[in-house]
């Protein structure tokens, strides 16, 4: 797994790429809860995301409840369609605020 | 003629048998033994065991504790009063429970309450496969299930035996300075001055080896119970397996105490 | 994460023998069972399904034979090979098995709190994620003890799917449930292959199921697997065992009154 953080105007993004599992949620579990203690708002990348399980989905649920309570923008960018699947069976895909470009979540954060 | 090479043959049946469940208690000791040099170490789970064997143990501890301290006040003082020496009370009562009953009661009285209910839990998650579940989720049972009521029987034993020790030292003043008038002064002196360290060491080791035989014992008559006749009984299997870990484990204590008293 | 295995098999068995003293209970099984499908092991009680899914679960040594599942031999391999085969694996048991003294999400993360070190909030989230999976949040904190039958086989799927395993076994998934609750867990059996290309291996008698989920079936009888085939070969077979186990004769009708008055009691 590869996450890399980078800050844009007004935002946090943090690109995921590679396999999320047991082993590399706690990383970005951590990173995301950085960027939100931070106070900055935070839209994830999972387009190069070739795998996800329950704990990379867990981490990603933690971050929108900490996002939520803090009153953060929170939002997931083109989800691929490996991810998109395992947030479907587990019922999370109409949770979450998912957007198709940045610049949709820059409108949404004015 | 028939009915003799029956006999000969259950006999063979017999001793075989037990020979398989000796063989698989000490396997069990040497599988303990492995998991205890292979971390991780978890103690959460040997303090919820001691919670169980020892603390859940303490009121029947200290009530036998008591009931036979005043027992053995009562004869020693009948016995010595023929020979005019009540002054050795305190060192008669004194000896006699920590080098012999306290280690001995204290580990029957862990085989009924304990012992018994060991079995119970380990023959049920055996049949209903909890065991097997265990395996499956690449948990050792040895670890997860049997090192910690191992270890938990190790400690909890020499400290139960402790607290009868000292109440029953107590049930015997009762009745020999409070009941019969046995000087006060004399009790406690007379047992400073008989009970040497050889005796408490000998009280402990006893309570240690009690401990570990007592849970092992139970622990694998419950784990493997699949692998003997009760296994294909379900629960009446529970219950006799049981039964039969209660039997087996009072009476390797009452033999061990005869071996470790001979060698000492 | 995807494959040590160069196949396309999850799990191959080659001429699996098991003897418990002198009789034979598995005799010379060879069984592929490929990546990412349903595998049904069917037959009648005493044909040998449950030995042969404790062989593979390396529960029973084999008395020859080899079962390689995801890159490792189970019936040769060291526990501690076992173990980490294991790990990738997941086994709802027939009644469920769920650990006694623990609540069902305890038992649920078990295997989480023993083999990752992840933080105690993504396990919870993790459980709660599997637990509205199999439709149980409700029960997050009842005792094993307070379970409906269904509920505990949920449960036990639930237990079996947390570390997400490439593979799942499922025994009896439907005995003893009521018909919609037995659906009920045939669709998520369904949603677990398509949302997680999950290969699955479930071993049961019920037929009303087995044609529901399988891709691939096997028939096993006496200690031999004699058919494995798709459902549609298997429902064409001609072999008359199978076609005996397919079609459940209904019990002949009374015919001599006399002969069966006299069975009853006794002819006196």
């Amino acid at each position: 797994m590869e996450c890399n953080v980078t800050s844009e105007s007004g935002f946090d993004l943090i690109k995921l790429s590679g396999e999320v599992d047991l082993q590399f949620s706690p990383q970005l579990r951590e990173k995301i809860l950085g960027c939100l203690k931070a106070g900055h708002p935070l839209l994830i990348d999972l387009a190069k995301v070739s795998y996800i399980d329950s704990s990379g989905i867990a981490s990603l649920v933690e971050g929108f409840q900490t996002a939520k309570t803090s009153k953060l923008q929170y939002g997931l960018l083109n989800i691929s369609s490996t991810a998109m699947q395992v947030l479907t069976l587990t019922r999370l895909d109409k949770i979450f605020d998912l957007y198709s470009s940045t610049d949709q979540f820059k409108q949404k954060l004015q | 003629m028939s009915s003799l090479a029956k006999n000969i043959e259950n006999l063979g049946a017999f001793c075989l048998n037990a020979l398989e469940q000796t063989g698989r208690t000490f396997n069990m000791l040497l599988q303990v033994i492995w998991e205890l040099l292979h971390p991780p170490y978890r103690f959460y789970p040997i303090v919820r065991q001691m919670y169980f064997i020892g603390a859940r143990s303490l009121t029947l501890i200290i009530v036998s504790g008591i009931t036979i301290g005043m027992v053995l006040g009562l004869q020693f003082y009948n016995i010595l009063q023929r020979f005019g020496s009540v002054e050795l009370l305190g060192a008669g009562v004194a000896l006699g429970v920590i080098r012999e009953l306290g280690p001995v009661m204290t580990a029957l009285m862990v085989v009924g309450r304990a012992g018994s209910s060991i079995t119970a839990e380990l023959g049920i998650m055996r049949i209903t496969e909890q065991v097997d579940a265990l395996e499956c989720m690449a948990i050792s049972p040895d670890k997860f299930l049997i090192a910690p009521k191992v270890i938990a029987g190790l400690l909890s034993v020499p400290l139960l035996t402790m607290v009868f020790d000292f109440v029953a030292l107590f049930g015997g003043y009762f009745v020999g300075v409070k009941m019969f008038g046995v000087a006060e002064g004399s009790y406690w002196n007379g047992m400073i001055d008989a009970v040497e360290w050889q005796d408490v060491r000998l009280g402990l080791e006893k309570s240690i080896v009690f401990g570990v035989l007592v849970t092992l014992i139970c622990c694998s008559r419950g784990f493997y119970m699949h692998l003997t006749k009760a296994g294909s009984q379900g629960a009446e299997g529970v219950s006799s397996a049981t039964t039969d870990a209660v039997v087996l484990s009072s009476i390797a204590v009452l033999f061990s105490d005869f071996l470790i008293g001979a060698l000492a | 994460m995807s494959g040590n295995t160069t196949t396309d098999k999850a799990i191959t068995i080659r001429n699996l023998v098991v003897d418990y003293g002198p009789r034979r209970i598995l005799n010379g099984i060879n069984l592929e069972i490929p990546n990412g499908q349903i595998m049904v092991i069917m037959g009648q009680s005493g044909a040998g399904k449950s030995t042969l899914l404790r062989c593979i679960l390396g529960l029973k040594k084999p008395t020859s034979g080899s079962i390689h599942m995801l890159g490792t031999d189970i019936a040769t391999a060291s526990r501690t090979d076992i173990y980490k085969a294991r790990k990738q694996i997941g086994v709802a048991f027939q009644g469920g098995a769920l650990f006694s003294s623990m609540t069902v999400a305890e038992n649920i993360q078990l295997a989480l709190h023993e083999h990752t070190n992840l933080d105690e909030k993504t396990i919870q989230i993790m459980t709660r994620i599997k637990l509205d999976m199999v439709n149980m949040l409700e029960a997050e904190n009842l005792m094993p003890s307070e379970l409906s039958g269904g509920m505990a086989k949920r449960a036990a799927l639930a237990r079996a799917i947390i570390m997400d395993p490439k593979l799942l076994f499922f025994d009896e998934p439907s005995s003893g449930l009521d018909p919609s609750t037995a659906a009920e867990l045939d669709q998520l059996i369904l949603t677990l292959k398509k949302g997680m290309g999950m290969t699955i291996v479930v071993v049961t008698h019920e037929l009303d199921s087995i044609f529901k989920i399988a891709d691939h079936i096997a028939v096993m009888k006496d200690g031999n697997l004699i058919e494995t085939g798709t459902p549609q070969q298997i429902i064409a077979s001609t072999n008359p065992e199978i076609q005996g186990m397919l079609n459940r004769k209904p019990r002949e009708t009374i015919v001599d009154t006399d002969a069966h008055l006299r069975r009853l009691t006794g002819g006196f």
